[in-house]
């Protein structure tokens, strides 16, 4: 394979795969760029690049048009909610089928992994009308259920991975030792779980932000995360580019500087574990 | 044996039982309850009066259900073929000691951080006539430009895969590239020393040795094909006039706005066939393989 190039064929190819790197990430420039643009200069023909009057009218006027940190509150407080409870739900399962396998758990393991690729439209009608019946509807508190449920495989799934990469003799050698299963946990197991459980955190916050289809679908407007916030802005009719731009990118902008940090995670979790 | 040995036995099923029935109760119980309502004639609200197979009936009868499988087969057909080209080819473009690599991959991966309603909500404008590039270009004073597939009903469904496409090629590489960065470098060696063309190399050696990849490649986007919906409600909301309706948003539209849960029960039924027909031979070869892990 071409692992051991001529120098001039490198050359080309790296300007290559930047170019394109450049072409997937220029809607996403673009629209960061124009967010800072008076309306004039959004349309302006030839198109500005960087010398413009950088201006944060937009942000003022979307932030009072459609209330941003209410729905920015939603999701964090959504996102981060879910995540926790998941993780209490899931850092004991996890743990027992990494360190207590049986011969059934990579049976337990897919099945609970294949419900995550199951269209949600499947158990909508359900979930509605509990919901509806609990009063849980638009509540910030529905939300964190419904995603605990909704990711609580893939989290069970991604803790399991790393789990499952700590040696077991390790755990073995602290019971030797005297350890109860206390102490075991919290000072054998904890310190070398934790960059697994971190990573696991970090996918599931991303996954829980992006979460469009319950998010619309189970709230009207005091529990609507961002992804409700930017559905509203789908209908173009007088809007302009530049306060259009402002919107998404504070939309996405959380998750642009997360993206960078978890590209490994994401990967991970949404091949379920195929790539690591 | 001691108290303590047997809590330890006992402790991992303890403490698997919650996630068990969680996934139990509300995953299978639901779908259950949906199939229940699928054979019954429900329509603004659950009613228990069964009426047999007669939803699905209806349901293979409706044009409008046929379109969304129609545009199913389109969409997912070309995003499958389109990404997984891409994702190879990117892939073995970053496979050749790119400069920076460390820089690159995360910029071609960002879109996929992203939620499929932001980027539906951007493409829509872009691709609006109006607002997007039809009208860009006719300001820089080519005005005989023209696109205008999202409100043409013959090509919106292209724009629904334009944008699928630009979320997941990226995403498709990184599976890909995982791949090749797997693939034993011995192997090539030998085969270079026997004097193949780096075409063949890849062609014969590195490509099939990575059938398992474009095994979960392909499962991972029929999944996500299957399960779309937000970049549709976004992009197109399905429009227009159902030009780029797809099962998941025709199972919304008939549940919840039309009140036919019945039919939108059996709907949903359908697409869970169809995602199982796709996963379980997926699952059972990789238990059975061994390398699930």
């Amino acid at each position: 394979m071409a692992r051991n190039v001529s120098t001039q064929r490198k050359i080309v190819v790296t300007v290559a795969a930047w170019a394109i790197g450049i072409l997937i990430f220029f809607p996403i420039l673009w629209t960061f760029l124009t967010s800072f643009k008076t309306e004039a200069q959004a349309i302006a023909s030839p198109p500005l690049f960087l010398g413009f009057d950088w201006t944060l009218e937009n942000y003022h006027e979307v932030q009072e048009r459609s209330d941003y940190f209410k729905h920015f509150m939603n999701s964090v407080v959504i996102s981060i909610g879910s995540t926790l409870l998941g993780l209490i739900i899931a850092i004991p399962s996890a743990w027992a089928m990494a360190f207590s396998p049986t011969p059934k758990t990579k049976d337990v393991l897919m099945w609970m992994l294949s419900t995550k690729m199951m269209p949600p439209v499947g158990v909508l009608v359900p979930m509605y009308l509990i919901f509806r019946n609990t009063g849980l509807l638009d509540t910030r508190l529905g939300l964190v259920i419904i995603l605990t449920l909704i990711n609580l495989p893939i989290i069970i799934w991604m803790l399991y991975t790393y789990f499952k990469e700590i040696p077991g003799e390790i755990l073995e050698a602290a019971r030797m030792d005297g350890a109860s299963l206390a102490k075991e946990i919290i000072y054998v197991l904890t310190p070398m779980a934790i960059p697994g459980i971190a990573s696991t955190v970090l996918l599931n916050i991303i996954l829980a932000w992006n979460e469009a289809f319950w998010t619309l679908n189970l709230t009207a407007s005091k529990a609507a995360p961002l992804t409700a916030f930017i559905a509203s802005y789908s209908s173009p009719e007088g809007l302009f580019y530049a306060k259009l731009s402002a919107a998404s990118t504070m939309a996405i902008a959380p998750i642009l500087i997360l993206g960078w940090f978890s590209q490994k995670q994401l990967v991970r979790g949404l091949t379920f574990g195929a790539v690591k | 044996m001691d108290s303590r040995s047997r809590l330890q036995e006992l402790l991992p099923k303890l403490v698997l039982a919650p996630s068990f029935l969680i996934v139990l109760v509300f995953v299978y119980g639901f779908i259950a309850y949906t199939g229940i309502l699928s054979l019954t004639d429900s329509k603004m609200l659950p009613s228990y009066n069964f009426v047999g197979l007669q939803n699905y009936v209806r349901l293979w009868s409706l044009p409008h259900w046929w379109r969304a499988i129609s545009n199913l087969a389109i969409f997912a057909s070309l995003y499958i073929v389109i990404c997984s080209v891409l994702g190879l080819g990117l892939a073995i473009l970053l496979d050749q000691r790119i400069r920076i690599e460390g820089l690159l991959r995360p910029i071609y991966l960002y879109p996929m951080a992203l939620s499929f309603i932001v980027t539906g909500t951007a493409w829509k404008w872009f691709l609006d006539p109006g607002i997007g590039l039809e009208n860009t270009m006719h300001l820089w004073g080519w005005e005989s430009f023209s696109f205008n597939w999202i409100k043409d009903r013959n090509y919106a469904i292209y724009c629904v895969v334009i944008a699928a496409v630009w979320q997941s090629s990226g995403f498709v590489m990184a599976m890909f590239l995982a791949g090749l960065r797997g693939v034993d470098n011995e192997i090539i060696k030998a085969a270079q020393i026997d004097g193949a063309s780096t075409m063949t190399v890849y062609r014969r050696i590195i490509i099939p040795l990575m059938r398992p990849i474009f095994l979960s490649a392909f499962v991972v986007l029929a999944h996500l094909a299957i399960k779309a919906y937000d970049l549709v409600i976004a992009l197109t909301g399905g429009g227009p006039g159902q030009a780029t309706e797809l099962p998941a948003t025709f199972m919304y539209s008939y549940t919840f706005t039309r009140n036919q849960m019945g039919i939108g029960a059996s709907s949903a039924i359908i697409m869970l066939i169809m995602i199982f027909s796709i996963i379980v031979p997926y699952l059972y070869s990789e238990i059975r393989g061994g390398k699930g892990r």
